[in-house]
Parts: C-alpha cells; structure tokens; sequence
C-alpha cells in the first residue's frame, strides 16, 4: 500500500498533511526491491527499474508513484510521468509558457550559467534569442550550482533546487523512499550521458536501405535527394547565418525566423558532416535481419534515414527497435502498426490507413446502419493490409465484421460469380481491395441492376489505372485517397471570406492527383519532406547527438504543410506523420471530396 | 530496514511549508477575466464515439472547458489533474459539473485515444473529452477566442460558464486546486 492522499481545503492543509507523509515515510517501507532474500540486481536490472519509474511511472514494487503538482494536487498514479515533461531523452521540453529543463545526468551534475555565457553551446532548451524574442511569456532558467545526489533527492522530494530557489510548482514533488530515490538518482546520471554510437566530433553518420528487387527510377527516386541533402549540408558554410537561413526549407512563418535566429547556436551541426552509406539487403526478407546486423556491426550509424524496400518494413523496423536505432520516414506502404513502438517514425500507416478510412467513412453513413457490406479482398500484401485497417477500426466502432470473400492470387472475379452475389445478398455497399484488376469488375457492376450504392476501392492500389477509371463506372466509386487535394476555387473562396485564415493557410493549397498516382515521384516527395523534417531536427536537437532525442524533436515539431499529404502532424510518441485519408469521387473537374481529411 | 529521519526530509518538510506558505502568500500567477461567448453550432464526438452537439452540451449545466490533446507534455497533464481533483471532490456528485475537454490534435485523437487518455487519469462520468473536424474544432478555438493555428503552441486556458447568468470566467495560466475550486465556489459550483 502506497499512502493514500486526499488534497485537502487549501494550501495549508494539504502541505500539512503532506508534512506529515514525509515525516511517516521512515515507518511505512514499501515491499521494494532488496526487501527480500533474492540475489541482489545487477546494475543493469537497477537501471531498468529506474527507467520504469521515469518513463512509465511505476515504482520497483509495482506501485504508481505518488506526487503532488501546483503545491497541492495530488498526481493520480501513472496519469504522467517524468517523461511526460522531460521526454524520454531527459533533454526536456518547451510547452505552453512553461520551460521544462533537461533532466539528465550530463546537465544535472554540472553548474547551470547557461545565459551568462555568450557563445554558450550545447544548451539543449530555450536558446537566448528565444527568450529576448518572448520575454514575457516565457520564464527564464535560473542559474544553480552543480547538483550533488542529495540536493537532486532534495529538488525531486521537495521542489528546492540546487541554489536554494523554490522551483515552479509545475514540477512536481515525489514521495519517494531512499532506495528509491536511490534507483531513480542512478538513471537520471546514465541518462543521455553519452552521444550515441555513429556520432564523432567530425561526423553523423547515417545509413539509408534499398532492398533488391526496387526498380532503379524508385531508387533514385529516394537516393538523389536524400544525397543531395547531405552534399548541400557538408558544402555549406554553416557559420554564414545568411546561408542557412536560405537553407530554410520550412513554410511556416514565425517558427522558421525563430530557428533562422537561433541556428548560429547550433554550432553542433555546423562543426560535423554527414555521411550517408547505403545498406543493400539481398535475398529473402528472412534473411535481413542477419544481413543488417552485419552492416550495423561494421559502421553503428546514428539514425537510418528513408530506406525502400519491396514488401514489409517489418524486419527493418524490428531491427531498429532491438538495437535502438531511429529510422525516419521509411518509403513504404506496408509499415508496422504498433502503438508502444519508439524508434520508426512513418509517414503514414499506408494501405492500413486507406482501410482505416474506409472503415470510419461507412461507419459514418447512417443509410448503410444495419445493412450489409461485402469486401473483397485480393490474397495480396497490399490486399491483406487495406483489409486489415479496415476490419481492425470497423470492430473498433463495435461493428460486426462484414463478409469477406478472398481472390486468390491470379483469380479473376467472374461476371456470373458476382452477379450471384449480388443478386443474392443485395449488399448496400462493396468493399474492393484490388489492383489495377478492379477496374474490369467496375465495369461488370455498372450493368448490374442489384449495383449497391457504394463500391469502395483503394486509390494506391489502383495505382495510375484510377485516372482511367469512364464516367459510368464514377458514379458509384468511392476511392480511398491519402493525399493531399488541391482546394476548389469554391473552398478558397470560402476559406478567404472568412476570418479564418492563418500563417498557415495563406496561400493556397495545390497538389497534382497525376503526381500523386505516381509512385516514382511520390517517393522523391516523401524523401523531400524527410530532408526538411531532418534539417530541421538536426537543429533542435542543438549538439545533443542522443537518438531518443532525435525523435524527441521531432515529436516536438509543429505541424508541417508538405507536399504530398494534406498536413503532417507530430507529437510525443506520435510515429504516423499523416493521419488522414479522403474519400473521393472521380469527375470531370477531378476528385470530388467526399469526406474530410480526417474522418471521426 | 528502519530509516531515520533523514536531513533531507527535514528539509522537504520545512519546504513544503515554505511552498505552502508562499503559494498561499503570491498573489495568482494566472489572468482571470469575464467574458461572453456565444457557442458555434457544431457537432463534435466524445470518448466513446458518440456525437455531441456542442452548442447543447454548453448550456446543460455548470461547464467549465479545456482544451488539450492526448499526447500533449507538461501543460495538459497540470490542467487534467485539476480536472480529475475536482471530480473527487464532487465525488458521486461528479455529473453535477459538466466538464469538457476539447482535443486540438484532432489528427490523432481518435475516440479510442480520448478513452484511454481519461482512463489514465481516472475520470469519473461528467467528464467529456471531444474531437472532431479540424474546421469545427477551429469553430470552437474562436468561439472562444483560443485560436492557435498549431497545438504545439497552445497555452493554458480554463474557462468556467457561470450558471447564474451565462458569463464565462476565462482563466488564463495554471491553478493550484485550491485556486480552481475557489474558483468553482465563486460560481456556485461546489
Ligand atoms: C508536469 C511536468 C513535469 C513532470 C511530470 C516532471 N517534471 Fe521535472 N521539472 C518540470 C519543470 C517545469 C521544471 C522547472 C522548474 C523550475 O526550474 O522552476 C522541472 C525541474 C526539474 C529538475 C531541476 C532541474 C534543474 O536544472 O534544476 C529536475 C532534476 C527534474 N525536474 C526531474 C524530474 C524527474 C526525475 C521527474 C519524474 C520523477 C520529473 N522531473 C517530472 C516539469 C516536470
């Protein structure tokens, strides 16, 4: 039993009351590691529990943590945990007018002057010309001696910090015994306390994936760009700021000044080069992950950037989990979807996605309440991903699963066959998870008389056969289309008349459906946007080469307008850039939205 | 086994008292000011999927309103935790408050993601987190003057509609509990 705590009426009480807990933790030791008779942890194991508590809030006796926040709320369990605030790097975080500092053992256990010195470096938060830019809003970090473990258990327990100041009650106060403060002391000193493998004072590797079987256009649909990136970054004077200011590949106003004005400080990147080596793999996917161990093991590279593959990402993206190692925005449409996994950060859930939006766009549609859906689905990869993201969210609204009927590979849907079907189940709507193929069995359903009302198929799996798609057959296809959509003169028009326009939806938006039907250059796009999304990173990360913090930044980041996709968003934890997927109808004017981007 | 009473918890205790004190002390460090609002007409979903019209939802009862995002760090979890110490203070009373957050990630919080966010901190019935179109959720921001284009640049915002007479008390920073249930009683809510 940990201690329960109601906040009292005020701040007295509660502070009273919490008094009174510090004075009675001596006497009320929690069953905790050490406790027993069982040989004793090694360092590795008490690292892993310190790490529990910080990330996952949850004590060595399988207890939540207790704190108090704002003087007298009292934290519910694992609501948030240091990693919440501090991220999981420790490298921390700026939000809402509160600065959050780092927390790691590299920071902590070395004196804070960050703003007294001019050409200060490695300062992972606020940079001064931010606090200059914002003085009002945002506080200012206190300078303070070197921590000790004493004054660090003193600054956890009960806000004061190394100097003797009372820190912004947003932090909160822990209740922790000794042995675990002693556990959690330990973790804050590994933490992030040493650059990760593939960084030197010279150079940041990186490696990028190409698997056999990629055509050569695709390859170098994904090469050429993330090459020339690196080229244009190791020529460029980066100690000139007028020359990384042009560098400036983001849109987005006010942050992009702000990163131009603080770049100078970034005197981490300016001081090392990039080097990207390309990891073939060969063979069997099976036989992967031994191949790229061997790679790894020859040159430990910071980060995998892109990479393209025929088939699964799923070897790949195993691999990076296990040795740690963060993959940004691999070119795949057939990613893993997990919702606990850290280091792959994807575009976008691909085909699962387009499923996913079939799934809430029918859910939304009270005509087809209660009425029934068939889905055909080609015994494909691609055919068993849009299936999947279909039935996964489909079960999610608590609906019962629809028939499904599988084409084996090569098998091609008769007239007769679906006659019958229709005939005999008169679904309200049909499901078509197809290739390029689904086009003849449109054709076979606009002469039918039982034709439902929708028939549902999927945009990427079309492919460029979508554009080809007669006006007899548009009148009922639906596409799933996880794209960006020019807007109409009308929605301008809309969008201008009233106040709602913003920095950001300035201009107007302006996407190419035959550009993005294409698949070469649909991947020199998505490794477009990995560049700019990685430049930026590079930045933020401001010479702390951790790989948490990589991720750390970029799930920091503003939302970004792209191309190719309607918007990208980011957040802690966040590893599906783009989160939506219209419905479209195919006209003369060009696709027709039928639903939003994104679909509740 | 036993431990003594450490320096250390000697001095959490005097410093609590020094917090205590000083929080009691500090004139608030957060903006109150009294405002009308009128609500846009749109419909958004809540934690469970359920479709909501928000205008209605405004009007029910006493309300007081967030907005935050699933996977937002250090401000929303402050504001949550405000929500759920009121909730168990209402105790069995929790649906007499109706309180809402609203999502300014609408992209990623999904009704299951709602679910879960409450979930963690515990929320009793009475609490609503909702999302929606980002368009009507941007309604939603201008309605009450809360606009911001990007959630990564949001900003504490606690707004309480006093039942009496229909005003919005628009909280500007974060409270302590004891300021946010001051708050409540002033409006006749606890
Ligand atoms: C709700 C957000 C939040 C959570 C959760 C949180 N912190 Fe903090 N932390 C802060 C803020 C904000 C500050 C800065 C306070 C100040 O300087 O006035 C801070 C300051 C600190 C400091 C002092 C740093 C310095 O330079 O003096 C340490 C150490 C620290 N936190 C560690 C932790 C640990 C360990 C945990 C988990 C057990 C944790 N924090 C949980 C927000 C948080």
């Amino acid at each position: 039993m940990r201690i329960p705590i109601r906040s009292g009426q005020g701040n007295y009480i509660s502070a009273a009351a919490f008094c009174l807990v510090v004075l009675l933790l001596p006497v009320w030791p929690p069953t905790s590691y050490g406790a027993t008779d069982k040989p004793s942890p090694s360092s590795e194991e008490l690292l892993k529990l310190g790490e529990r508590m910080y990330r996952e809030g949850i004590l060595p006796s399988g207890e939540p943590m207790n704190a108090f926040v704002k003087g007298d709320l009292p934290v519910p369990g694992t609501a948030f945990t240091c990693a919440s605030c501090h991220l999981r790097s420790g490298l921390g975080s700026i939000e809402g007018g509160v600065v959050t500092p780092p927390t790691n053992g590299p920071y902590l256990f070395k004196p804070f002057k960050g703003y007294s010195s001019p050409r200060y470096v490695n300062t992972p938060f606020l940079p001064p010309q931010l606090v200059k830019y914002n003085s009002q809003y945002y506080q200012k970090p206190h300078n303070r001696p070197v921590y000790t473990d004493e004054s660090l258990a003193n600054a956890l327990r009960s806000g004061i910090d190394s100097a003797g100041r009372v820190m912004n009650d947003v932090m909160p106060r822990y209740l922790l015994e000794d042995d675990e403060m002693k556990l959690l002391v330990s973790y804050l000193k590994s933490l992030s306390s040493e650059f990760s493998p593939g960084v030197t004072d010279t150079t940041i590797r990186f490696a990028t994936i190409v698997s056999d079987g990629v055509s050569p256009e695709e390859r170098n649909a994904m090469l050429v760009p993330l090459e020339n990136y690196i080229r244009n970054k190791n020529q460029a004077d980066v100690h000139d700021p007028r020359m990384i200011r042009s560098n400036q590949v983001r849109s987005t106003g006010a942050r992009s000044r702000l990163m131009a004005a603080v770049t100078m400080t970034s005197l981490g990147v300016a001081n090392r080069k990039l080097s990207l080596s390309c990891w073939e793999l060969k063979g069997a996917p099976e036989t992967w992950r031994g191949q790229l161990e061997e790679y790894y093991r020859k040159e430990p590279v910071f980060a995998i950037l892109g990479g393209i593959t025929r088939g699964e990402w799923q070897p790949i993206h195993q691999f990076c989990e296990d040795n740690r190692i963060p993959n940004i925005f691999p070119i795949t449409d057939f990613p893993v979807v997990s919702q606990d996994d850290w280091y792959t950060l994807y575009l976008s859930k691909g085909y699962y996605q387009e499923g996913e939006g079939a799934a809430r766009f029918l859910n939304g549609k009270e005509d087809l309440k209660d009425k029934r859906i068939i889905q055909f689905v080609r015994d494909s990869r691609e055919g068993r991903a849009l299936s999947r993201g279909f039935l996964e969210t489909w079960r999610g609204f608590g609906q019962k699963a629809p028939e499904t009927i599988t084409l084996k590979a090569g098998m091609k849907l008769t007239a007769k066959s679906l006659q019958r079907e229709l005939a005999q189940k008169k679904p309200a709507a049909i499901i078509l998870w197809d290739g390029p193929e689904a086009l003849k069995t449109l054709e076979m359903v606009a002469v039918e008389k039982n034709r439902p009302s929708i028939i549902l198929v999927s945009s990427t799996y079309l492919g460029k056969s979508m554009l080809s798609l007669n006006e007899r057959v548009q009148k009922f296809t639906y596409l799933t289309y996880p794209y960006g959509i020019s807007q109409t003169p009308e929605e301008r028009a809309v969008q201008l008349a009233t106040k709602e326009i913003t920095s950001s939806s300035m201009g107007s938006k302006v996407f190419s459906m035959e550009a993005n039907t294409d698949a070469t250059i649909r991947i020199s796009l998505q490794t477009q946007i990995l560049t700019i999304i990685l430049h930026s990173a590079l930045l933020d990360m401001r010479g702390n080469y951790y790989r948490d913090n990589l991720l750390d930044v970029i799930g920091m980041d503003m939302d970004q307008d792209v191309p190719l996709y309607e918007r990208l968003s980011f957040g802690p934890g966040q590893r599906y850039a783009s989160k939506g997927c219209y419905i479209v109808q195919l006209a003369k004017t060009g696709l027709v939205k039928k639903s939003g981007w994104v679909i509740h | 086994m036993k431990k003594a009473l450490t320096l250390i918890q000697l001095l959490a205790f005097i410093a609590v008292l020094l917090v205590g004190f000083s929080a009691g002390a500090d004139d608030r460090k957060y903006r109150r000011t009294i405002e009308n609002y009128s609500m846009p007409d749109v419909v958004l979903v809540n934690q469970n999927g359920a479709k909501v019209r928000f205008k209605e939802l405004m009007q029910s009862k006493p309300v007081i309103v967030d907005f935050i995002f699933g996977t937002c760090t250090t401000i929303c979890p402050i504001l949550s935790v405000s929500f759920a110490n009121l909730q168990q203070k209402l105790g069995s009373n929790s649906q007499k408050v109706q309180l809402v957050s609203i999502s300014i990630d609408p992209e990623n919080d999904t009704p299951k993601v709602l679910k879960e966010y409450l979930k963690r901190y515990r929320s009793k019935p009475g609490w609503d987190f909702l999302t929606g179109t980002r368009s009507d959720i941007d309604k939603v921001m201008y309605a009450f003057n809360a606009y911001i284009p990007n959630k990564m640049s949001h900003f504490p915002l606690t707004l309480i509609r006093s039942p009496g007479d229909g005003k919005w008390i628009r909280i500007f920073g974060l409270m302590g509990s004891a300021e946010f249930i001051s708050e409540c009683q002033k409006v006749g809510i606890l």
